[in-house]
């Protein structure tokens, strides 16, 4: 009883402490009346169509800033993700080579139904948020955490029997994971290689061409800005997101027994 | 009289304030499953605060990973330790 009060009391007393220093003006004037000179930069170049050789073609200024002008950080950002599902997978190697022999039927017809059509506005919503992610706001990695909610309900719903009837397999989505990241990586060193084909000067992440070099990712797709790389970097981050996500997914719905027998003798040291 | 500027800050305050009731709950209950659906809703509280602080790249991220694989991953866990937890 005494611990709770004291919780209590020291969950309070910290909101007030933080509502005073905020409202005397600990983060400056709240909304801020201007926009910081960085934020005004790239607000105005993103999709300047004067200054085209500092561009990135892109209406959506984050998309802009997270796949072309700080491109290279993002790249790292996602390494780390991989690297955390690639740990995941290599944990639980096995479970994917023993064919699981489900007998689970899922849940009732009404359920059934009603997920199918769900699913299908998920799919939807995840496709639109990553290809339009250079027009509106969303991306790669929105798209693909959208998408990977989709399979996760098949999974729960109708059992992982559907999947496997489906042939959708382990390998397939290896598959389509490791070529979407292997694409990933390509788009951003194309041009390069392009430029030491023809004899062009360019440089890794290029999108738009610049003062020094002329190549470029085609800026609109008919009349329709394309965001040249950021495209296709929201797109191979879409189908690399939503197949790891959905990777790791049926690996923690496999059998108790399965993943037991996958951690036995950890204790030992092996 | 009050501005538009104004109710957005007093709703922003509002759900942080119940996010953190809900965060109390959630670190309170001994039903597990009770857990994963307070910590949802706080994280719906938090969905709201971003996009009011005009973050819709993170509000579409954060929905989905914290209303639908979060609670999900958790859920699998409580499915393997049992629901209720035990006051020794």
């Amino acid at each position: 009883m005494l611990r709770d009060l004291v919780f209590a009391s020291l969950l309070v007393i910290i909101i007030l402490a933080l509502t005073y220093l905020t409202y005397s003006g600990g983060l400056g004037d709240l909304p801020p009346r201007d926009v910081r000179v960085i934020a005004s930069n790239y607000l105005n170049l993103t999709y300047n169509q004067g200054i085209t050789w500092l561009w990135a073609a892109s209406p959506e200024a984050v998309t802009a800033i997270v796949w072309d002008y700080r491109g290279l950080d993002t790249l790292f950002e996602t390494v780390v993700f991989y690297g955390a599902i690639l740990a995941a997978l290599t944990l639980f190697r096995s479970v994917s080579k023993v064919p699981e022999f489900v007998s689970s039927a899922g849940l009732s017809l009404v359920v059934k139904r009603v997920t199918a059509i769900v699913t299908l506005a998920i799919l939807a919503v995840a496709a639109s948020t990553a290809l339009h992610g250079h027009l509106t706001p969303g991306g790669g990695f929105q798209g693909g955490a959208i998408a990977s909610v989709a399979p996760l309900l098949l999974l729960v719903v109708f059992g992982k029997q559907f999947f496997i009837e489906r042939r959708i397999s382990y390998s397939k989505l290896l598959t389509i994971r490791n070529a979407s990241l292997a694409l990933l990586g390509f788009t951003s060193v194309a041009l390069l290689i392009l430029g030491f084909l023809t004899g062009f000067q360019a440089y890794i992440f290029q999108n738009q061409a610049k003062t020094v070099s002329t190549l470029s990712y085609p800026p609109y797709l008919l009349d329709v800005p394309l965001g040249g790389s950021l495209f296709f970097f929201n797109l191979f981050e879409f189908l690399a997101v939503a197949s790891g996500f959905t990777l790791v997914f049926t690996i923690l719905l496999s059998r108790d027994e399965t993943l037991r027998k996958e951690l036995e003798g950890e204790e030992l040291g092996y | 009289m009050m501005d538009y500027v104004d109710l957005v800050f007093l709703i922003m305050g509002i759900s942080a304030l119940s996010s953190v009731l809900f965060t109390f709950l959630t670190v309170k209950t001994k039903d597990l499953m009770y857990a994963v659906v307070f910590s949802s809703v706080q994280s719906v509280a938090y969905a709201l605060i971003y996009f009011l602080l005009l973050a819709p790249d993170i509000v579409l991220v954060y929905v989905a990973v914290s209303v639908g694989i979060y609670p999900l991953i958790v859920i699998l866990l409580v499915k393997k330790v049992g629901r209720y937890e035990v006051v020794t």
